[in-house]
């Protein structure tokens, strides 16, 4: 592992894997309440096949290359001391060479070559979200943490959490659920206002082969947060074949009528992540290239006819 | 050019086209063609009715024609006309001497060539088709797209009480007026039925009327041989001219008087550009952007009758034949750097209707009348002045009397009871105002609009601007809401007349277009006359000033959709209540793309800067684009040039030359090689850019004195306060505020190309200057990396970079500095604004490449706006913009947002961001705001699917325009524009 990314003197504890932001992006309009800024976090304990961000799975940073902002210049292969760039290579970039050290990265004009990831502290974070505190103010907006998996770093994205909820902003996060329960209630329930949730499917071993990890924990959480005070909205990503299953989703609206929930959120499944993926230089291995048909769509709102379905 | 000679000579009926007039006498004149390496040198000379050819060029020719090499002219013979005006504005021909004349032959041209130019012109149409189609979404996406425009207006935002109240709306329910649509009002659909269905037709009206009467009465002498005092000249002229114009009432319509005696009539100024149509009389009907009708009559009364009269009395020539063609005026000439409005007009000002609406024409008159008993015996020119004003108001007096004649007649002949009514009603409000004080809403209304139509006969039809409408109207439509306010039917019934009075108004001045000959649909693409409307804001001592009538305004904006009037608002963070700004957003929504909005806080704070008075700067209306005048009181010719800061960037990296003009202009400040440090090189940038001020400055005052000569506007002085005190028309000075005001074009673009050398040479010396110079002059080719360097790696405006907005702020200090050390030919500062109208454009396209990494002919950004690819966040662009030291601006910005409403996003959704955006950007102190609410699939689509968008509406740089009007650079600069959706 590279060394700047090893935490050594950072927070954490030592051996820990210092948290990564993935980008900042502002301006967002469904990410929760008014207008937010979302800070999406790098690494996640799920692998779902059909991740639409990809490039937010791995805690560690990665090499990103897209070659369409390519200019052809040469830089990244001379600049490179593994020798793992080869320009006439349509991909690129050697992957079983390449160290991530990002040499390429930082002498690449065009931005076609990038890093994945960087480093930040909670003041850089919580400094670059605040200069858009007058519209979440005038807008009823805030900040949304999401990723990758903000509760991977409970500690880190409690303190971001507890500096903007004292610099007066609404704070929502979005997670997969997968959480020592704990550790969050300590570290950053306490600072949040509001919590989109995400269940993906019910039965335990569906879940462990499609989003690599079991649901037990998941689905504890979401009890514990339903008994909580924080507002918490449940949401179905309709991934097509998998999540959609008639069954499947009859079994998630009783599941939530059984926790007393009565509005819900549905995902829609969105394509364009293979784009990213490979420029990451991972094979696509979930195939379903186009989105959700009006039919299908229409199907999945029907298993959830008792609840307000929101956008 | 021998053969050009013999088709004249030997043919009786080409050969008459050299007459001047009707009295027999010829045009006598001569033109010169030379190459500049004087391979090509010849003469045609027009003597006597007889062309000849010449093999040496006289020494006093009266124009020029110089070409870069013999290939230029075999181009231009064989150009159509809008492609002659082009090579000119390429620089592939140069115009010495009289440019009146050399539209003359190129009318003598298009009368030989006039077939193959239509065919090359059907050609050039197909050509654009075929190119455009190929750009265009798929056929199956159309109607989707289509839909996206229409559907907005099915369901419309209802007041409710948490929005807040402006405590001025006293009579209003609901002030959104939801339960109105434009199907209520079937008249203003018939009337925009013509108004998108009638080509414009060139009205010969005015420039006649007024041109018979100056042969008859004399222009520089009277008839006894004396000097004419120009104000009395033209006041009498203009009391002619609204005596014999036609006096027309439109079927169905509420208000009596237009412009033109066509339905929609192109109104011609032959002292200020009006001749400029002479070499496209022929083709005009059937140019590719925007063409005009003309009847055969037209073109004989224009060529005989008309232009011949002022091939010399015009702003522009009149300066080439006294003061010897200036360089300043040289440079005007080849476009690529500055733009004169005095060579157009003068009137981008704002009169006193609240004056005229309370006393009249006769009080007015009165209080002139006693203002002449009480001159010393020694004021003579006092005197003259104001009883030309007088004689002024009189003509206003004689039309409103032919009017109401007019309508009287029309009464009687109508069969309809109901209209028989209106017009009877119509003739007895003409008998009334504007020569007495307005009592109800119809006459406050009729006597703006019969006012505008003589301003309009007086004054050029650019910019000329209403002002605060909501304001003006208010207190008739309460005069009328207090009799009828406790009958909830009555009540319903005047609101509805209300806003189709204000619709009639709105649609009564659509009825004329400025003259825009070819080149200017490259100059100002689709722009219409451009009569701003200001409604919001605060009162003269600071109060809330929304008021019933606002809404009003706003409904007649929202049912119509036009282009003209050019609708601006005024928002006080604070003082206006949300509910307002909320409607605002939602008009914009609706329309796509209208009213702009403004800042009202920051709009005052710049003009107390200038040292006005509160009163009079809290009572400021945006006049032709956004700039703000002081109602009634300013005579501020807000846009009297349009200045490519780009031009002096491009002369500081070559040593004072201008590369695309090739001509070494400015001063030597050193090549790139030379300069050790980035402030050396800022200097090199100040110092052309003082040039060019100082230049253009010059111009403007030679061309404002010519004004003073040529045409002063006694009316619209006796509407301005200040003038009759000082017995002084507006064009001397009369006024009680006298500023210029000028148009900084291409913020952005300067901005960071200055960072990019800054940082890239300068302080991280990752390429020499030598080196990105070099990759500037190839256009980038060759050096892609750098190019990339620079559209990635450098911080731009607009990107939420302190380093980009500091360098911002530099480039606006210096433009208020520059301008700031001169004065105007009336006594006045210059102040500065960053909005381009479509000059980002234009200018765009006759620049090279920028270090910015902006590409050679491309479009700069429209005013003040960052680049499209400064940042995919709205909201960095609206910070840096917001950071602006606005109180250096008193002319006002454009700052131009695109948003795109996702596919089904609910209508209040959208309302509601854009509410947000407005109103946090106004909490940031940024001053104006302008929205687009399109998608550029949807303007994709119109490029190749007109028909369906005809009232498509899109924000410029200040002003509205019908998108598919556009030229195709502008369309495109739409398109490109940053689309910022959630």
């Amino acid at each position: 592992m590279n060394a700047m990314v090893a935490d050594a003197a950072g927070e954490g504890g030592a051996g820990r894997v210092r948290p990564l932001i993935l980008r900042i992006k502002g301006n967002s309009l469904d990410d929760g309440p008014g207008i937010r800024s979302v800070l999406f976090f790098k690494g996640c304990p799920l692998r779902c096949a059909w991740c639409h961000n990809p490039e937010s799975q791995r805690t560690e940073p990665e090499l990103s290359f897209d070659g369409e902002s390519c200019v052809g210049c040469g830089r990244c292969e001379q600049v490179c001391p593994r020798k793992a760039i080869r320009l006439r290579k349509p991909e690129r970039i050697d992957r079983n060479k390449c160290d991530d050290c990002f040499a390429c990265a930082d002498a690449c004009p065009g931005g076609a070559l990038e890093r994945v990831g960087t480093p930040a502290t909670v003041e850089e974070v919580v400094e670059a979200v605040l200069v858009d505190k007058p519209f979440f103010d005038a807008s009823g907006g805030g900040v949304t943490l999401s990723g990758g998996e903000p509760t991977l770093h409970l500690e880190f994205a409690g303190r971001i959490a507890r500096a903007l909820k004292g610099a007066g902003v609404h704070v929502l996060l979005e997670t997969c659920g997968h959480f020592r329960w704990d550790a969050f209630e300590r570290n950053l329930l306490p600072w949040l206002d509001e919590v989109y949730f995400d269940v993906k499917l019910v039965d335990p071993g569906e879940h462990r082969r499609w989003c690599g990890v079991g649901n037990e924990l998941i689905l504890e959480n979401l009890a514990k947060l339903v008994d909580s005070s924080v507002p918490m909205l449940p949401r179905v990503p309709l991934v097509p074949g998998v999540t959609d299953a008639e069954e499947n989703l009859r079994a998630i609206s009783s599941l939530f009528q059984g926790l007393g929930l009565r509005r819900v959120a549905l995902l829609p499944y969105n394509p364009t992540w293979h784009g990213k993926a490979r420029a990451l230089g991972r094979r696509v291995e979930f195939k379903r290239d186009s989105f959700l048909t009006k039919g299908e769509l229409a199907r999945a709102r029907d298993c959830f006819h008792a609840f307000e379905v929101v956008a | 050019m021998s053969l050009f000679a013999r088709a004249f000579n030997k043919k009786p009926d080409r050969r008459r086209y050299l007459l001047k007039d009707h009295l027999g006498r010829w045009i006598n004149w001569s033109i010169g063609f030379r190459t500049r390496d004087d391979r090509v040198q010849q003469a045609v000379e027009f003597r006597d009715g007889q062309v000849h050819v010449l093999k040496a060029i006289p020494a006093d020719v009266d124009v020029m024609l110089e070409f870069p090499a013999p290939r230029d002219v075999m181009d231009m013979i064989r150009a159509t006309p809008d492609e002659i005006l082009n090579m000119v504005r390429r620089g592939r021909i140069v115009i010495h001497g009289n440019s009146v004349l050399g539209t003359l032959f190129n009318f003598y041209v298009s009368l030989l060539m006039r077939d193959g130019q239509l065919k090359k012109l059907a050609r050039a149409r197909e050509a654009d088709a075929k190119a455009v189609a190929k750009e265009a979404p798929p056929e199956g996406a159309h109607e989707r797209l289509v839909e996206g425009v229409t559907q907005r207006k099915r369901s419309l935002l209802k007041w409710k009480p948490e929005f807040g109240r402006d405590p001025g709306v006293s009579y209003l329910r609901d002030p959104y007026l939801s339960d109105l649509r434009l199907e209520d009002f079937p008249r203003l659909q018939k009337f925009l039925d013509v108004h998108f269905n009638t080509r414009p037709e060139i009205c010969p009206e005015r420039a006649l009327l007024l041109t018979e009467w100056f042969k008859d009465n004399g222009f520089e002498e009277t008839r006894e041989g004396k000097p004419w005092v120009p104000e009395l000249r033209q006041a009498l002229a203009f009391k002619a001219l609204m005596e014999r114009r036609r006096p027309i009432v439109r079927e169905g319509d509420l208000l009596a008087g237009t412009t033109t005696s066509k339905e929609i009539g192109v109104v011609l100024y032959p002292d200020g550009v009006g001749t400029m149509i002479w070499g496209e009389l022929l083709t005009v009907p059937h140019r590719l952007l925007n063409p005009y009708d003309v009847t055969p009559e037209t073109v004989e009364v224009l060529h005989h009758e008309v232009f011949p009269y002022w091939i010399w009395r015009n702003f522009k020539e009149k300066i080439r034949e006294e003061k010897g063609n200036p360089l300043c005026q040289q440079i005007d000439d080849r476009f690529a750097v500055y733009f004169l409005w005095k060579t157009v007009a003068l009137s981008h000002t704002v009169p006193d209707f609240a004056k005229l609406l309370a006393k009249g024409t006769r009080g007015i008159v009165a209080d002139l009348r006693a203002e002449m008993e009480s001159a010393a015996p020694g004021e003579e020119e006092k005197r003259v002045t104001l009883e030309a004003m007088i004689t002024c108001l009189e003509g206003l007096e004689a039309y409103a009397a032919n009017l109401a004649g007019e309508a009287e007649r029309l009464a009687r002949a109508c069969d309809d009871p109901a209209r028989r009514a209106e017009l009877e009603e119509l003739a007895k409000i003409c008998r009334k105002v504007p020569a007495h004080p307005a009592e109800t809403l119809h006459e406050a209304v009729q006597a703006i609009w019969t006012a505008w139509v003589g301003l309009h006969m007086e004054n050029t039809n650019a910019g000329l601007s209403i002002g605060r409408l909501d304001r003006l109207l208010q207190p008739y439509f309460e005069a009328d809401a207090a009799k009828v306010k406790d009958d909830p039917a009555k009540f319903d019934a005047l609101v509805r007349r209300a806003v189709e009075l204000v619709a009639c108004f709105f649609m009564r001045c659509t009825d004329h277009l400025p003259l825009i000959p070819d080149i200017g649909n490259y100059l100002f693409g689709g722009s219409s006359s451009d009569q701003a409307i200001t409604v919001g804001g605060v009162t003269p001592s600071g109060e809330d000033a929304v008021c019933d009538m606002t809404y009003v305004v706003l409904k007649a904006t929202e049912v119509l959709n036009v282009r003209d009037p050019n609708v601006n608002a005024r928002y006080y963070p604070g003082v206006n209540s949300d509910a307002y700004l909320r409607r605002l957003c939602e008009v914009n929504f609706l329309t796509a793309a209208t009213p702009s909005l403004h800042n009202d806080r920051v709009v005052i704070d710049a003009l107390l800067e200038c040292g006005h008075e509160p009163e009079d700067a809290r009572d400021w209306a945006a006049t032709g684009c956004v700039e703000p005048t002081m109602s009634g009181k300013h005579f501020g010719h807000t846009n009297c040039m349009m200045f490519s800061m780009v031009a002096a960037l491009e002369m500081a990296l070559n040593d004072g030359r201008h590369p695309l003009l090739e001509w070494n202009l400015g001063p030597r400040t050193g090549s790139v090689d030379q300069f050790e440090s980035f402030e050396q090189f800022f200097e090199a940038f100040r110092r052309q850019f003082a040039f060019l001020v100082d230049q253009s400055v010059e111009y403007n005052n030679l061309l404002g004195l010519e004004h003073q000569v040529l045409r002063p506007t006694p009316l619209l002085s006796s509407l301005v306060e200040g003038t009759t005190r000082a017995g002084r028309d507006v064009t001397k000075g009369g006024a009680k505020y006298n500023s210029s005001g000028v148009a900084c074009i291409g913020l952005a673009d300067v901005t960071d190309s200055l960072l990019a050398i800054k940082k890239l040479v300068f302080d991280d010396g990752v390429v020499s200057f030598c080196e990105l110079k070099d990759a500037v002059d190839a256009n980038f080719e060759g050096n892609a990396a750098l190019f990339a360097t620079l559209r990635k790696k450098v911080p731009l405006f607009g990107s939420g970079s302190d380093e980009a907005v500091t360098m911002a702020n530099r480039v606006v200090a210096l433009a208020r500095e520059e301008f700031g050390r001169h004065k105007n030919y009336r006594g006045g500062p210059y102040v500065v604004g960053f909005w381009s109208m479509s000059n980002h454009v234009a200018f765009g396209n006759l620049a090279g490449a920028l270090p910015s990494g902006r590409l050679a002919g491309k479009a700069f950004t429209p005013g003040l706006t960052p680049q499209a690819h400064a940042s995919e966040n709205l909201l960095d662009n609206v910070r840096d913009v917001a950071r602006l030291d606005f109180r250096k601006v008193a002319n006002n910005v454009a700052f131009n947002v695109k948003v795109a409403p996702k596919p089904g996003e609910a209508h209040a959704d959208v309302v509601e961001h854009l509410f947000h955006y407005a109103k946090t950007y106004f909490q940031l102190g940024g001053m104006q705001m302008q929205l687009n609410v399109v998608t550029s699939d949807t303007l994709r689509d119109a490029m190749a699917r007109p028909e369906a968008y005809r009232n498509l509406l899109v924000r410029i740089s200040g002003y509205n325009a019908y998108f598919v009007t556009l030229n195709r650079d502008m369309q495109r600069e739409l398109i490109e524009r940053a689309e910022f959706g959630g």
